[in-house]
């Protein structure tokens, strides 16, 4: 562990030392060398001339001191070792690089942006209006055109298949949700979270001998790995699956799929003194206030609390006060006073967790005051990991979130960090969500922009989420007759989408500003977007149509197939666009062997639910299925769906249907606030490609090409167990 | 990077490399570790509760 931990703090201070110290011009090396000199000068002065003090010092004040003592010591022969062996370092390096170099002198850095969810037919019309300038330079000096994307259509999927120039048999991501075949409950697809295997018993306490496993399920090599064994730097900022971080060579913050502090996909929390408030879909915790007053005490519920048995959530007294005026409220925890504003998310709050034995878990939240008069509303973010101290590792070195939040301030580290189903639970309004998706997208171009700054001819990928977020729950504004718009505004923001595309061609004219003429910029999307209106619960076809069995005297089932008949089960829908069929010796209580009754059991239900038709509204609710056999090739394809399911535009599979619900419909109206998506047939939302180079293409480039294109702009040829094919860049 | 290393026989290796590239996986390591993992899957038993399975999931805006 020591060991493992004086290797992390020397990387760490090397990639700091080296980006550092070689990014520094010369005029600005003197005043760092000055300021160096300086601060040295002004510490040890104090030193020298502080008065002396008295006062007890105990033996645990001894310990501290010694411990800080050796951190220190090591800490310095770590900083002299590195700047000692940095000249070496880079030789070596740069010996690796010339092979590379000498085959492309005419590449110098590139450039991704990932822009997750971007339409290619939103932005083709919004560049012939003029509306998204630099994307229109892209167009007319380099390279515009659609991308084709992974089956299904969803972004934990496509973008593996972009890190690993590989289809999802060869990387294992097939959904957001895999299933465990002996329970049949869903999983996380990307992330598998274990537990301490050991720990050690005392009395009440359980103290961990270890730390937990996190196994990253995604699996081949991200072409960033490649590049590294060639002497290639990349900064990889947020893609999506990339939790837990694997050593490269370059920093890496991680995307979606990062857990919040109590282990979800993000829960928010709202403190209220109405009764009315739910939140149905379980994703956040409702906490009622007593109206006494205009004090309101109450608690914050944190992690578990590993170091006891009953493993009981580790609480934080909370206090709100109702104010007057321009602070109508202000929240109180852990000694930190926060005065809200009505509609104004607050700065970041640090929460620190005591666990006991003076260890501490922090994360960082934001609050929201919804309502001061005559009812106090407060709602609270999920709590996200603390970028400075983090709970679980978020980046690569993990020195890197700390370093990005003393430098640039506290950030969201939560994959999903823009609160959709606070939106969708009506607990925060349209205004609200758009505020916090832009302070979260601000705080990432931060992070992008001061990357890019210290990228050398080397690589720096970012992607931004606001694109998708802003999509799914926007859509409805352009679609008048969608059901999500029954009791809901429909003018205050018409012009979200079109403002978000504006904001994006911004973000690419200020990469675009940063770069010369040897740089290449990409800009990509890993899908593109279609209304959501009509759900379809393929579960309830199946269980219509006799592939599926309740218990007896069931005419419906709960979440998660709570009330199926597994025994007389032959076929079932998991996730966003699979469906397993109940094989004998895979599942626990499969009921079709594999083999012809499979393949034919297959073939029949592709043949019935190709093409299944919405009676009530006339259309095609589903244009096509894909054996799997047929779109997959690669040692992971066992872990696949049997069935891709293709939905048609303005469908996709229903709320119920997702989480394993069984009713009497089979179609039925979407009304959330949730309202585009792209989890659909994979041909109906291709996603963008935009290059500040011209390609050679002879044919629409697909989301895999990306990673041997990169590689061979590097003049790195494709690995073997790469599907993509690289673009030739003119 | 510093996983714990384990001998295997040098033929053994050598036809394990060849089989991994011809099946897909990015290098002999991937290709072990998963004839490793997927033994264990099946022998191992036990695990998270149903609840904290679907705590998990908690929060995940698709579903």
């Amino acid at each position: 562990m020591f060991v493992q931990k004086l290797a992390r703090i020397h990387r760490g201070i090397a990639f700091f030392a080296t980006s550092a110290v070689s990014r520094i011009r010369p005029n600005r090396r003197v005043f760092a060398a000055r300021f160096a000199i300086r601060a040295a000068v002004c510490l040890l002065a104090a030193i020298v001339r502080c008065p002396p003090a008295f006062a007890y010092i105990g033996p645990g004040a001894g310990f501290v001191f010694v411990g800080s003592f050796l951190i220190l010591l090591v800490t310095s022969v770590l900083v002299v070792f590195s700047l000692l062996t940095w000249p070496a370092r880079c030789a070596a390096r740069a010996v690796r690089r010339r092979k590379i170099k000498r085959r492309h002198r005419d590449v110098g850095r590139i450039v991704i942006l990932g822009l997750d969810g971007l339409k290619p037919e939103l932005a083709e019309r919004f560049m012939d209006e003029g509306r998204l300038p630099n994307m229109a330079r892209l167009r007319e000096r380099g390279t515009f055109t659609r991308l084709n994307t992974t089956y299904p259509a969803i972004s934990p999927v496509a973008w593996s298949s972009f890190q690993t120039g590989t289809n999802p048999g060869k990387h294992n991501i097939f959904d957001f949700l895999s299933r465990d075949p002996a329970t049949y409950l869903p999983l996380l697809s990307s992330v598998k979270m274990g537990k301490v295997e050991r720990s050690l018993s005392l009395g009440s306490r359980s103290i961990p001998l270890g730390k937990p496993t996190i196994t990253p399920l995604r699996k081949s090599k991200p072409f960033w790995h490649v590049l590294g064994e060639h002497g290639v730097s990349s900064c990889v900022l947020r893609v999506p699956v990339t939790f837990p971080p694997e050593k490269h060579r370059g920093v890496m913050l991680c995307g979606m799929c990062v857990p919040d502090l109590i282990g979800t996909q993000g829960t928010f929390t709202v403190y209220t003194t109405r009764d009315d408030i739910r939140c149905e879909h379980g994703s956040g915790i409702v906490v009622r206030l007593e109206q006494n007053g205009n004090i309101m005490r109450s608690h914050i519920t944190g992690p578990e609390n590993f170091l006891r048995k009953d493993r009981e959530p580790i609480h934080i007294p909370l206090q709100i006060v109702r104010g007057t005026g321009a602070d109508p409220a202000e929240v109180t925890v852990g000694g930190q006073r926060v005065k809200l504003t009505k509609g104004k998310h607050s700065d970041w709050v640090r929460l620190r967790f005591s666990p006991g034995l003076g260890m501490k878990v922090t994360g960082v939240c934001r609050f929201l005051l919804v309502e001061a008069d005559p009812h106090l509303t407060v709602y609270m973010t999920p709590m996200n990991i603390d970028p400075d101290r983090p709970a679980l590792p978020v980046s690569h070195p993990m020195v890197y979130s700390s370093y990005l939040s003393k430098l640039l301030g506290t950030f969201s580290t939560l994959g999903l960090a823009e609160d959709t189903w606070a939106l969708s639970e009506g607990v925060i309004d349209e205004t609200a969500f758009l505020e916090q998706c832009y302070t979260f997208h601000g705080e990432r171009e931060r992070i992008f922009f001061n990357a890019l700054d210290r990228t050398g001819e080397d690589v720096c990928i970012s992607v931004f989420d606001i694109t998708d977020r802003v999509q799914h729950m926007f859509w409805r504004y352009l679609d008048e007759s969608h059901p999500a718009n029954r009791g809901k505004d429909t003018e205050r923001y018409a012009g979200a989408i079109t403002e978000l595309y504006n904001n994006m061609d911004g973000l690419v004219g200020r990469t675009l500003e940063r770069l010369n003429e040897r740089d290449i910029l990409i800009v990509m999307s890993d899908h593109g977007f279609q209304p959501f209106s009509r759900g379809v619960n393929v579960n309830s076809w199946l269980h219509q149509n006799g592939y599926l069995a309740l218990n007896d005297g069931a005419t419906e089932s709960g979440e998660w197939f709570a009330d199926v008949d597994w025994t007389r089960t032959k076929a079932y829908a998991m996730g966003l666009g699979g469906l397993y069929i109940n094989e004998r010796g895979r599942e626990a209580q499969g009921t079709v062997a594999a083999g012809d009754e499979k393949r034919l059991l297959k073939e029949e239900l592709i043949e019935r639910l190709s093409g299944l038709r919405d009676t009530q509204q006339g259309q095609i609710g589903i244009t096509q299925l894909w054996d799997t056999t047929a779109v997959y090739a690669g040692p992971y394809l066992g872990n696949a769906p049997d069935l891709i399911v293709g939905y048609a535009a303005g469908y996709r599979a229903s709320w119920d249907s997702v989480t394993g619900k069984i009713g009497p419909q089979v179609f039925e109206d979407n009304v959330m606030s949730w309202c585009g998506d792209h989890c659909i047939d994979p041909r109906l939302v291709p996603g963008v490609f935009f290059s500040s180079r011209a390609i050679n293409a002879h044919r629409q480039p697909h989301i895999m090409d990306i990673a041997p294109t990169v590689l061979a702009a590097f003049g790195i040829d494709r690995p073997g167990h790469m599907d993509g094919t690289a673009l030739d860049f003119e | 990077m510093f996983g714990a290393k384990i001998k295997i026989d040098k033929d053994l290796l050598k036809r394990a490399k060849k089989f991994a590239e011809a099946a897909g996986y990015s290098s002999t390591e991937e290709f072990i570790t998963h004839l490793i993992e997927r033994e264990l899957s099946r022998l191992e038993q036990g695990g998270d509760s149903d609840e904290e399975v679907k705590k998990r999931l908690r929060g995940l805006g698709y579903i």
